[in-house]
């Protein structure tokens, strides 16, 4: 059944689901560097369950998972309008987390592979030319 | 570029027609929640679903969507009596 929560509410949940998964993979590194103690145990168990109950609140119950991957022939056009608003939000967002997460280690082994940093500036500049690059390809007249 | 907001009387012609959401959405097209983000003006149709619509009421479109708010049906007809008086 379709569940309606609040923007607000969205809201603490979005946050609240990132931060639960931030929080089990911080668990998960304390523990396999540092050791198994009873409370990082607890801690990353208590952090799944919280991510995976977040999770079916927010994306499963609100029925916004199965918007998201609707294809676009079977959705109206509003839907489309949103999806497509929220689907450039995420490409954005995406793009930054990875390229700021491949940059770290990229610069924590430059000095050992520089290959790493030549493939950070290979996917710099792929995501930054590739929704011209698609539109060049698709449209008609630019 | 921003769009203006497009104002339209479907919730008077849905309730005066004894219509739910659902079933103008079925009718048109579209989602029942898309028929609530129309109603309250918060989406602009394109113009194939504003066409759908006016078909739909059997009405012209400019009698439906306007730029500009619109009068009560009620005041609109008074006008048109008046204007045929002279």
């Amino acid at each position: 059944m379709k569940v309606a929560i609040s923007k607000p509410n969205r809201r603490i949940a979005v946050v609240a689901n990132y931060g639960c998964v931030l929080l089990f993979l911080a668990s998960f590194y304390i523990g396999k560097y540092y050791g198994w103690s009873v409370e990082v145990i607890a801690g990353a168990i208590v952090t799944a369950a919280t991510a995976v109950i977040t999770f079916i609140i927010l994306h499963i119950r609100t029925r916004l998972w199965k918007l998201v991957h609707t294809k676009a022939e079977k959705l109206d056009e509003r839907q489309i309008q949103v999806t497509h608003e929220s689907l450039r939000y995420s490409y954005a967002i995406f793009t930054v987390v990875s390229l700021l997460v491949l940059m770290c280690i990229a610069l924590s082994a430059g000095r050992h592979n520089s290959n790493l940093i030549l493939v950070f500036a290979s996917l710099l500049y792929l995501a930054h030319t590739l929704p011209s690059s698609v539109m060049a390809w698709t449209e008609k007249e630019v | 570029m921003k769009s203006r907001r497009i104002y339209n009387r479907i919730s008077v012609l849905r309730e005066e027609r004894d219509v739910s959401r659902k079933e103008l959405a079925e009718r048109i097209g579209v989602n029942f929640q898309t028929v609530g983000y129309l109603e309250r003006e918060e989406y602009n149709p394109s113009l194939d679903l504003a066409f759908r619509i006016s078909e739909y009421f059997n009405l012209p479109v400019e009698l439906i969507f306007s730029t500009e708010p619109l009068r009560p049906m009620s005041e609109e007809l008074l006008n048109h009596k008046n204007i045929e008086r002279g």
